[in-house]
């Protein structure tokens, strides 16, 4: 078999192995009746607030941004990915085996980017016309491309955090939650870039969501595709610089725990 | 009462030691920085207070419910819980001090709203009517902590507590009018609502702030104990269905 013949394997058998993992978590009908309620009421619970504030547009401004979001939180779980693998007992025997461990952390959590597109644009088309919001057809077809571009995007940003966390497992679950909040705070999702000190919106630029927000904002506000395809394009560009720092730093992550016994239960 | 200091003291010793249980305490000042920057940048700073009172809401709920969810399953996993059963001290009054220990750290989160408030946008929370703010984030802690039991009870018989823990913060976010009042609600959904404890805590918090008195302050905040109390009552007797279920069909220990 050829090197990339048994890495293509390798990522197969990880991403069944995910997809078997989130079938232990959700039936589809508690996807449903629990993830899919718990999404609309996070998007709800934001243009209720432009709601109260009486103003239409920053309503919808709220539904835009928060919907996306969710694109970006199911993204970032895979983060979770580590741990999930040394509770197993499972991380010592995966990094001596001879596939790098970041093969299978991104094949196998690669379903969570499917998920968290999927979940924001459900998100999207359903809070959006429970709001009044206008979805300007056919013009709204480019949002799910860019819908999928940002969960791309922060799936290979958690990927990232997961080398991170791959060496500090305690603050696993910190890293998540703060993840998530931080997100939302910094990435144009409740407020416009305009309103961030400088060297936040410089900062908002080389995170997930924020370019692809802004190219789904830029569709909703009938904006030229030449602006649309550039933030699209940044967000990609995003999302391809995060995934070369995780396999950076992944391998050798991994191989400073192996160094120093750290990959058991003890960290 | 022996039972739930006893769960109480427990509690406090193991968050000592891991303190994972207060991380929404980390993520109460950004969303307290979220919340402002929203009613600010729409020229709302009448609605200030509301923001900074949101995340102390949200952080209780969530601290409750996440770690209710994970308490009996935890001790399950441990194999703790056979012994606990064994012995004649009422489980669920030891889960009520266990969430009440947490549910009193999560009031910290007044403090860091409070401080963050001040330190970025120069807002301070207005103590219009001190004591019944204070007595609010009380009752609210305690009905928290009630309604928790009844969640953890419940959870036990899920395939898997995390499904639910984590689908259940933004509908009672939403449906507690925590950040925006449940009059602003759809009007078929505001019944659900004025059944929901959170809602009730939240118009009396947001009343506090304000400068006009507060209309029938004790009987809303009896109400805010009574639909706690009824909560928690409801969780003792389903957690007793659902323990005596276990031991007959021997599922107590984990697979």
């Amino acid at each position: 078999m050829t090197a990339l013949a048994t890495t293509v394997n390798v990522m197969h058998h990880a991403f069944r192995a995910g997809l078997a993992d989130y079938r232990a978590i959700f039936t589809w009908k508690s996807w449903l009746a629990g993830w899919m309620v718990r999404v609309i009421a996070q998007v709800a619970f934001f243009a209720l607030l432009g709601e109260r504030i009486g103003d239409d547009q920053k309503t919808f401004y709220l539904l835009v941004g928060n919907s996306i979001l969710v694109a970006a939180l199911t993204g970032v779980f895979s983060l979770n990915m580590t741990t999930a693998e040394r509770w197993a007992g499972t991380l010592p025997l995966l990094v001596a085996s001879p596939s790098s461990p970041i093969i299978v952390f991104s094949a196998r959590g690669s379903y969570l980017a499917v998920d968290g597109a999927l979940s924001a644009l459900a998100a999207l088309f359903i809070a959006g016309p429970m709001f009044g919001m206008d979805l300007p057809w056919p013009r709204v077809l480019a949002v799910v491309p860019l819908t999928a571009l940002v969960a791309l995007a922060s799936y290979c940003f958690g990927t990232f955090l997961a080398g991170i966390v791959f060496r500090f497992r305690s603050i696993n679950s910190l890293v998540v939650l703060t993840t998530h909040v931080s997100l939302m705070a910094a990435c144009g999702v409740n407020v416009p870039l305009s309103d961030y000190p400088d060297a936040l919106e410089w900062f908002s630029r080389v995170l997930p969501v924020t370019n692809g927000l802004l190219a789904i904002r830029g569709v909703f506000e009938g904006a030229d595709a030449a602006t649309i395809l550039r933030d699209a394009a940044l967000e990609a560009a995003v999302a391809g610089g995060w995934m070369t720092l995780a396999l950076a730093s992944f391998n050798q992550l991994a191989s400073r725990g192996r160094r120093d016994g750290s990959l058991d239960y003890g960290a | 009462m022996r039972a739930f200091l006893a769960g109480f003291g427990l509690e406090l010793r193991i968050v000592r030691a891991a303190p994972d249980a207060l991380i929404p305490l980390v993520t109460a000042p950004l969303f307290a920085l979220i919340f402002l920057s929203i009613v600010r940048q729409s020229g709302r700073p009448d609605l200030q207070a509301d923001a900074l009172m949101a995340p102390v809401l949200m952080t209780l709920w969530w601290i409750a419910l996440q770690n209710a969810g994970n308490m009996i399953t935890g001790d399950r996993w441990q194999a703790l819980l056979e012994p606990l059963l064994a012995t004649p001290a009422s489980l669920a009054s030891v889960l009520l001090g266990r969430i009440v220990a947490l549910t009193c750290l999560g009031l910290v989160s007044f403090l860091e709203v409070w401080a963050i408030g001040e330190l970025v946008y120069g807002v301070s929370i207005p103590f219009e009517h001190p004591v019944a703010l204070g007595l609010t984030l009380l009752v609210t802690a305690l009905a928290t902590a009630g309604v928790s039991v009844a969640f953890a009870a419940v959870f036990v018989l899920t395939r898997n507590a995390y499904t639910f823990t984590n689908s259940l913060s933004y509908p009672l976010y939403l449906l507690g009018g925590v950040l925006v009042p449940v009059a602003i609600l759809p009007g078929w959904i505001q019944p659900v609502s004025s059944a929901i404890f959170m809602s009730w805590s939240a118009d009396l918090l947001r009343a506090s702030l304000k400068p006009s008195p507060i209309d029938d302050l004790w009987q809303r905040l009896g109400l805010v104990v009574l639909l706690g109390a009824i909560s928690f009552l409801i969780g003792r007797a389903l957690l007793f269905h659902v323990m005596q279920r276990m031991r007959v069909k021997g599922e107590l220990a984990a697979a």
